[in-house]
């Protein structure tokens, strides 16, 4: 590894930045309260990539990186370091969630039925130019039902392991503070399915998307259908000194289960969640699941290759870091390229044939 | 100890949970009414930190980390050695406070009657404004049929 220090530039430097910050303008509470609140499908992948649950955070790095997201999910990955962990909450199980919208499409009668929730999967997508001409939309309010949705829907993975159609699971025994964890740990070969799971619920979106997309089109080994996907708020139930467990507020999850065929007499599943609702992301991600264990080394549904090329900061941060000065490595380059041609018309003069050394990589 | 009734009032993890839930100006109002009849209170802690969440994953039931929620805390005693404590999501440190403030003041002195009516109106409240969204989404229900 080679680099030289950029001397001089330090001028240079600070006033880039300042062009880059005069560029967004003054960023106040004003400006955070309007992002926060307008967008929350941004700021629910925000949380979600940077794994740390905080709107008025989101939306603070939103503002301050001009919405340039691997910047703002570093940002907020930075700041997390400088907080202490105070607990770990029980853990979320699905039949808990404030389920707002739940969809099979691979089973149409699903215990508790299908709710299709805040969703614009059914409608035309366009653009409401006609704001731009002055004329405000105002979305028309929901014509509400007699009575509300339960709180909670049953787990059909649950049910259908009841009807024999998926495979039993043992029942966890993990105590939270003994679930593996990737920010205080590394992510080794072959994962755990614990880290798997939270590799992906922290994954970059796009790059989840990508890999997905991939195996959905017949680069993977298995074709996914949806068997649910869950959309709500989940308590974070945390415990009081005195021992009594209480939710000390709700955070917005997603989670899918994608199934394919039978395997052993059973439907085999994928799943994956996330922090916020983002739901292209939990059905990539458990496409990408389900498609591990037969996967090819090296193949793009391979658990090894997702989980490190869907990590947002080391992706994003590995990509720009070919932006700052490589200057010795590329002029080692540039001197084996002239070294060889030297070499070969000093050959070429006395009548020989030049045959150029075995090349080496550069470390980069 | 778990899920323990403090004397004289709703059972503890309700409390609690309405008061993590509660409207952030009137749960310090509240909390700054009982202050003034509380004598001396030690902060042991009050800060922002980091929730870890894990999740149940439905296919091998493995339990895995969805990521962590910033809360706010407030811990504090009394000289008879009562525990007043909050935690609610996000950064506010007065809301963490005067949740620990009302959590004290039951702890040592029972429910007086004007937290039970703050209780009694944020539970309607919360449980309103539940089932005015739940309303909202029970219209989205539909019946799949197969062509």
């Amino acid at each position: 590894m080679a680099y030289v220090a950029t001397r001089g530039g330090e001028k240079a430097i600070e006033q880039a930045e300042r062009l880059f910050r005069q560029d967004l303008g003054t960023i106040d509470a004003a400006r955070v309260e309007t992002i926060r609140s307008t967008m929350p499908y941004l700021i629910d992948r925000v949380m979600g990539e940077a794994s740390l649950y905080d709107e008025e955070l989101a939306a603070l790095a939103l503002a301050q990186t001009g919405g340039e997201l691997s910047e703002a999910v570093l940002v907020l990955r930075a700041w997390r370091t400088t907080q202490p962990r105070l607990a770990i909450s029980r853990p979320v199980q699905q039949h808990e969630i404030l389920t707002q919208r739940r969809i099979s499409a691979a089973f149409k009668d699903i215990p508790g039925g299908q709710i299709l929730g805040p969703t614009l999967d059914y409608s035309h997508r366009v653009l409401a130019t006609d704001v731009l001409e002055g004329k405000p939309f105002a979305p028309p309010e929901v014509d509400k039902a007699a009575s509300p949705a339960p709180a909670q829907q049953p787990s059909l993975a649950e049910w259908q392991r009841q009807q024999g159609l998926v495979a039993p699971a043992n029942a966890s025994d993990v105590a939270p503070e003994d679930i593996p964890d990737l920010t205080r740990e590394p992510l080794l070969f072959p994962a755990s399915r614990a880290h798997r799971l939270q590799s992906l619920a922290r994954a970059e979106t796009g790059g989840v998307l990508a890999l997905g997309y991939a195996a959905m089109r017949g680069y993977g080994n298995a074709h996914p259908t949806v068997n649910e996907l869950r959309i709500g708020e989940a308590n974070v139930v945390v415990r009081h000194p005195r021992g009594t467990e209480f939710s000390a507020g709700r955070v917005r999850v997603s989670q899918a289960e994608v199934t394919s065929k039978e395997k052993g007499g059973y439907l085999e599943l994928g799943f994956a969640a996330t922090f916020g609702w983002n739901e292209v992301k939990v059905i990539a991600a458990a496409t990408l699941d389900l498609n591990s264990d037969e996967a090819p080394v090296g193949s793009a549904v391979h658990e090894e290759f997702y989980l490190y090329h869907t990590e947002s900061v080391e992706a994003s941060g590995f990509c720009i870091h070919f932006k700052l000065p490589h200057y010795v490595t590329f002029q080692s380059i540039l001197d084996a390229m002239r070294d060889a041609k030297a070499k070969k018309a000093a050959a070429e003069a006395k009548g020989e044939t030049y045959v150029a050394e075995p090349e080496e990589e550069p470390a980069l | 100890m778990f899920n323990e009734t403090p004397s004289g009032g709703s059972a503890h993890g309700e409390m609690l949970d309405i008061l993590a839930r509660a409207r952030p100006e009137r749960l310090k109002h509240h909390a700054e009414t009982l202050l003034t009849d509380m004598g001396e209170i030690s902060v042991v802690a009050n800060r922002t930190g980091l929730v870890m969440v894990p999740m149940r994953d439905t296919v091998q039931n493995v339990d895995f980390h969805l990521g962590e929620v910033l809360v706010s805390e407030a811990h504090i005693t009394d000289p008879a050695g009562h525990t007043g404590y909050g935690m609610v999501t996000g950064r506010d440190l007065e809301r963490a406070m005067a949740m620990a403030v009302i959590d004290l003041s039951v702890a040592a002195r029972g429910e007086d009657a004007a937290t039970a009516q703050f209780l009694v109106e944020e539970k309607a409240h919360q449980a309103h404004a539940d089932a005015e969204r739940m309303r909202q989404v029970e219209a989205t229900r539909v019946e799949m049929e197969t062509f």
